[in-house]
């Protein structure tokens, strides 16, 4: 039963090295809050101010409209739970569980009610028949399952998670992430969730912060950060396979709004077009972002498409990922349902086919190709004009030109992605709070 | 064939460098238990007290141990300080070296860096420097000669802080995040050392109670300076030192191996029981330096 | 550019590039002074604005702070207890009670002293042997005038913190918040200054039984303390240092003794460990190989022979070593075998190479076992897939040997050689209860043999001969090379500690 408000946080380390610039965000009581970034974007370090594991260096932390800089993690109200579990390897699971309660003092807690409180919450998890094992007996998701027991039968404001699920394997980890939608009902509280697992925060978030060398780079619900990525870091780190981003050209004719990758020309359609149209968006070079789900395959012989070349086919079951490349040499990748195939058609998805394809209209990205940032939102997070944000370099920005593009990366992989330019972030205005593309 | 042959080769060639290893490792264990198994035998000899060069005593008898038990020596009030110095010392040795430790290990505060580059300039200077002035300071206190129990006590114990590495090395193994969990549950400072931490450490708990309960037993510097002029104060070491002097080792060779044979066995015992720890803890300070 | 400077290594062979890192290295000599230079100016800096941030915190506190603050000045500690916290404020003012009562009755009188360590001669009536004149004991003076200011220091820092509580306090009574009470303050014991409670007795106890002491016989080397000033000495100056570096000629000189030991003291260092270490390797890898038996017995009679006090070891070999010992009677029996019944006893103790040859060969004995156990848990460490990898690329064992476990073992117990070379150049047990330094070599000074080291050297000077300074002086030199050499080869190893790695 508490919210949360962050105000202009900042962790500076001794020698100047600043993980986290500026964080500002509000949190509803009850929401379920997800930070995700690669490693190092200051994610962690921000729940950990949270929690009073680190000092905040400036700005303000207010738990319950009460600022908690000053309050111990133990007077905070907080449970946690831990990347790597963190039980006490020398106490039963029963005991472990018990282990906060144990400490609480004024009320001091009954053994009875320690008793009701434990079982109780081993019994929710399913870790009853472990109780008077040690966690050394235990496997991983079990001792997750006591992890989060630990910190479940405290009454807290708010329940804090770093990256819980990165240490089990992937089917676990799934099975897992389910029973914390679970959880999250039972317990009903503010949740914090920290990740590097973008599918998992698409999944647990009720809002995502996504974050980027101790900026933020976008807040919004999952659907914002998919449909309307603030920028293009946003939009590549959001989505598995990474989106395909072209240099090209935007052009108008009329109302209407086209682009010309590799030289062919292709019209904009539904909102985007409408979007770009109502904004009175000036045609000039940008970079176009296709998702490979929104790259379409065109039967043999239509027209508006244009062919590429098939480098590597990999087989998903329900889908194909194709890795090809179009004639002047871009590569891109394409994600085809399999179900719409025929028989004689998958047989053709090898090394060397060529194959029409086209992008849907209606489903492509714009970003400015100075800043990166997307040319139909509003709302720019690039460390809120903070003159130190993260400025890219020019070796790495070809790395982002499309003929490097080279293939999608797995979901854990750390996109290679680049930051916009701090000089024209003061020149876009901002509007804090709401970050709702423009209807 | 070919293979047939050649399989017999190695498997033939495996025989042999494993016959020349038993060998070796034969030899080498020869070496290294056969003088202990001379100091054995020769404290059972009758026939002459002084050093001889030949293995099989002439006569056996206890004649040695009976020596060793008599008003004659001061054999036993060496052993008796040295248990009392043994004891005092583990227990305290311990309870310094695991507090210095585990500060440095578990916390990080403004001093930290500097305390330890001071402890290890300080570890630079020849531990015996301090001797010469604590000598005296112990004099004027009366801690010295027959009474240097206390005094070598005192020594001992007080700057054993400086011997941290080895504990703090397993310390540090420990992952911050239990104290970081148990701060989030509520426990104090105290609470994080005494409930989480400390029940984790018997292991090195247990080293450090060893190694400090072993020093003594053989601890000759310390306990020469300051029982000097002493023959009630002495430790063992410095005691069965004195008997092999130029002047009394005719006398008192076999007595020497006789009181050598008495002191291992305890110290020997301990230590078989605890190998475990002894071999983790060297191990693993080893590696962390 | 770097990048590519590292490929163009690859093309060059084993010989090419040692000579391009020799290069190197000396190169980056002038750069690793400039930056040597350059931390101890920063360090300099920093201790300047130190002192500036001292006095001014001193100076503001006072012409800004209330009159609880200024009386505080006088008298430590009533701020506190004027504000509430009469806890610390009790202790700041017990401490300056102690430290005036101290000054004044005992240490000020003393400390007055220190620059000349008292003047009056004790006589003695050489017919009676009473004492005519109470004379002045130097030895005193110089201890608790020490001791005293180290006390100054204290009470002046003290004094410092009492300010800055005060100014503290001022500060967070201004910003309405609440201030600690004596009940936060015991709780803090147990809590936010848990460390510092646990630091209290271990730090008190190396700054009595060995700061002061160091600090005591780092200034005794600037005396003339020995046999001939027992009582009443004086400041020498650096007259003991010049000893060291003025060659005299002939027996005795104390140069000339010096170098010896110190080169010996290397030398032996040098041998003890490496010795050790790759037999302690090779028996180590011996017991662990592939096929053999007994793995656990083999370990186990290296381990008994630890578990035994090694004075005792020590001493017993040595006398077996003696020319009526059991080596010599072993030779003896052996000579009479193929029929020489005039065996002369071979003097192990007595011929100095032969002593230095002896030690060396019986500290091996010493050392092997205990290397053995050091080594058997790092090997067991080593990744086993490196192994099979190699078997499969065809490596054959000395490859192996030399590829794998070496440079590994290397890697991993580089602080551990250094620290062991260190601690070997200081083994006393081992030499003295060997040899006692001998055999003695009459043309050194102060009874030094041709086995001592500088540590037991060190030990007769100050025990058998009385000689203070010269003791103290080499204690500080045992301290420059071993800080010298510690220095070098932290330098060159890769330094494999990083703290923080397992947390």
């Amino acid at each position: 039963m508490a919210t949360v408000k962050l105000t202009n946080v900042k962790k500076i380390y001794s020698g100047n090295v600043t993980a986290v610039h500026d964080f500002n965000l509000d949190i509803a009581d009850k929401e379920f809050i997800v930070f995700v970034g690669p490693s190092g974007c200051g994610k962690s370090t921000t729940l950990r101010m949270v929690a009073g594991l680190e000092d905040i260096s400036e700005g303000t932390c207010e738990i319950d409209g009460e600022v908690v800089n000053d309050l111990q993690p133990k007077d905070r109200h907080i449970s946690m739970v831990f990347q790597n579990y963190a039980l006490y390897p020398h106490l039963t699971v029963y005991e472990n569980i018990a282990f906060p309660l144990r400490l609480q003092k004024n009320p001091k807690m009954s053994q009875d009610e320690i008793y009701e409180r434990v079982t109780s919450a081993a019994q929710v998890l399913g870790i009853t028949q472990y109780l008077t094992r040690k966690p050394k007996a235990l496997s991983g998701g079990q001792r997750q399952r006591v992890a989060i027991g630990r910190a479940m039968v405290k009454d807290c404001k708010v329940f804090l998670m770093d990256e819980p699920l990165s240490n089990l394997d992937a089917k676990l980890r799934n099975q897992m992430r389910a029973e914390i939608i679970l959880l999250r009902k039972r317990i009903n509280t503010t949740f914090i969730y920290v990740t590097h697992d973008q599918t998992e925060a698409m999944t647990l978030g009720d809002r995502i912060v996504c974050m980027k060398d101790g900026y933020i780079m976008q807040v919004g619900t999952p659907t914002e950060l998919f449909d309307w990525p603030a920028n293009l870091f946003v939009a590549q780190f959001i989505g598995a396979p990474m989106m395909n981003t072209i240099k090209a050209q935007l052009t108008k004719e009329g109302n209407k709004y086209f682009v010309s990758p590799f030289g062919y020309k292709l019209e904009v359609t539904g909102d985007k077009g409408k979007l770009l149209a109502e904004r009175n968006v000036e045609p000039k070079e940008i970079y176009l972002g296709v998702r490979p789900e929104h790259v379409t395959l065109l039967p043999e012989g239509q027209k508006g498409g244009f062919p590429v070349t098939i480098l590597v086919n990999e087989m998903m079951g329900s889908e194909y990922h194709l890795h090809v490349q179009t004639e002047d040499g871009t590569k891109l990748v394409v994600r085809i349902p399999t179900i719409n195939l025929s028989e004689e058609e998958r047989a053709k998805m090898v090394s060397g086919t060529v194959i029409n394809v086209t992008f849907e209209g209606k489903a492509m990205h714009f970003f400015d190709i100075e800043t990166e940032y997307n040319l139909l939102t509003d709302n720019q997070y690039h460390g809120n004009d903070d003159p130190e944000a993260p400025i890219k370099s020019d070796e790495a920005k070809d790395e982002l030109h499309p003929e490097n593009n080279e293939s999608a990366p797995a979901e854990e992989e750390k996109p290679i992605e680049e930051s916009p330019k701090a000089e024209e972030e003061a020149k876009v205005e901002e509007q804090p709070g709401e970050e709702k593309p423009q209807e | 064939m070919a293979t047939e042959k050649h399989s017999m080769s190695m498997s033939k060639k495996r025989t042999i460098v494993n016959t020349l290893s038993y060998i070796v490792l034969g030899l080498i264990s020869i070496i290294w238990i056969l003088p202990f198994i001379f100091l054995v035998l020769q404290s059972f000899r009758c026939e002459n007290t002084g050093i001889v060069n030949y293995v099989f005593p002439k006569s056996f008898g206890f004649d040695n141990y009976i020596y060793l038990f008599s008003a004659e020596t001061n054999f036993l009030q060496w052993y008796f300080n040295t248990f009392i110095i043994a004891l005092f010392v583990c227990v305290l040795q311990t309870i310094m070296q695991f507090m210095m430790s585990y500060t440095l290990s578990r916390f990080r505060f403004k001093l930290r860096k500097p305390l330890m580059n001071v402890m290890l300039v300080l570890g630079m200077f020849p531990g015996f420097l301090t001797m010469i002035v604590l000598y005296q300071v112990l004099k004027t206190i009366g801690l010295t000669g027959d009474n240097a129990v206390p005094g070598l006590i005192l020594v001992s114990v007080a700057s054993s802080g400086m011997g941290y590495y080895v504990s703090k090395g397993f310390l540090d193994t420990l992952p911050k995040s239990l104290d970081e969990a148990a701060t989030v549950d509520g426990a104090t400072k105290f609470q994080i050392f005494y409930k989480v931490i400390l029940p984790l450490c018997k292991p090195i708990l247990i080293y450090t109670v060893l190694t400090s309960f072993m020093g003594p037993w053989g601890d000759y510097i310390f306990a020469s300076v300051i029982a000097i002029g002493s023959e009630t104060g002495l430790n063992v070491a410095a005691g069965l030192y004195t008997w092999l002097s130029a002047a009394m080792i005719s006398d008192n060779f076999t007595h020497f191996c006789a009181g050598g044979v008495i002191v291992a066995i305890p110290v020997m015992v301990l230590f078989m029981f605890l190998q475990k720890y002894y071999v983790e803890g060297v191990t693993g300070g080893a590696v962390k330096g | 550019m770097g990048n590519s400077n590292d490929l163009e290594m690859l093309k060059k062979t084993k010989f090419q590039r040692f000579g391009i890192n020799f290069v190197a290295f000396f190169k980056s000599i002038p750069q690793k002074f400039k930056n040597l230079g350059l931390a101890i100016w920063g360090g300099l800096k920093k201790l300047f604005w130190g002192f500036v941030n001292f006095f001014k915190t001193i100076g503001l506190t006072f012409w800004h702070g209330d009159w609880k603050t200024k009386v505080s000045y006088f008298v430590m500690g009533f701020g506190s207890i004027a504000r509430g916290q009469w806890l610390r404020g009790i202790l700041f003012l017990l401490f300056e009670v102690v430290f005036f009562v101290y000054m004044i009755c005992f240490g000020g009188s003393y400390f007055s002293q220190l620059y000349i360590l008292g003047t009056k001669e004790q006589i003695i009536d050489e017919a009676t042997g009473a004492i005519v004149q109470q004379g002045d004991n130097s030895f005193n003076i110089l201890l608790y005038g020490v001791l005293s200011l180290f006390f100054i220091v204290a009470f002046i820092y003290t004094w410092y913190l009492n300010i800055k509580q005060n100014k503290i306090a001022e500060e967070i009574l201004k910003d309405e918040k609440r201030l600690d009470t004596a009940k936060d303050d015991l709780r803090a014991i147990v809590d936010k200054n848990f460390h510092k409670t646990l630091l209290a007795l271990p730090t008190l106890g190396i700054v009595i039984f060995t700061i002061l002491p160091i600090f005591f016989m780092v200034l005794v080397a600037f005396t003339d303390y020995d046999k001939q000033h027992a009582l009443l000495f004086g400041w020498v100056g650096l007259d003991n240092f010049k000893q060291i570096f003025t060659w005299t000629a002939g027996g005795k000189s104390f140069s000339a003794t010096f170098g010896q030991i110190l080169l010996w003291t290397l030398v032996w260092a040098f041998f003890a460990t490496f010795t050790n270490y790759f037999l302690g390797m090779l028996v180590a890898m011996l017991i662990n190989k592939k096929g053999i038996k007994l793995k656990k017995l083999w370990r186990t009679v290296l381990v008994f022979s630890i578990a035994i006090p090694q004075f005792i070891s020590i001493l017993y070999v040595s006398q077996m070593f003696a020319t009526d010992g059991l080596i010599n009677g072993l030779f003896d029996g052996i000579a009479r075998l193929f029929g020489n019944n005039n065996f002369q006893p071979i003097d192990f103790w007595g011929d100095p190479w032969l002593a230095r040859i002896t030690v060396i060969i019986i500290n091996i004995w010493i050392g092997v076992p205990y290397l053995m156990l050091v080594v058997t848990g790092i090997l067991m460490n080593i990744p086993a897939d490196l192994y099979e990898s190699a078997n499969i690329d065809g490596a054959s064992a000395w490859q192996q040997y030399s590829k794998i476990t070496l440079p590994y073992m290397l890697f991993v117990t580089g602080p551990y050689l250094l620290t062991s070379f260190t601690g070997n150049m200081n083994n006393f047990n081992v030499i003295y209860l060997l040899t006692g330094g001998g055999p003695i070599n009459t043309e050194m000074y102060g009874n030094a043999g041709s086995t001592d080291l500088l540590i037991t050297w060190l030990y007769s000077l100050a025990v058998n001969e009385a000689d203070y300074k010269f003791a103290a002086v080499i204690g500080i030199m045992v301290f420059i090379v071993v800080a010298v050499v510690s220095l070098v080869v932290y330098n060159i190893i890769p330094s494999t500690k990083n703290e923080e790695e397992f947390q």
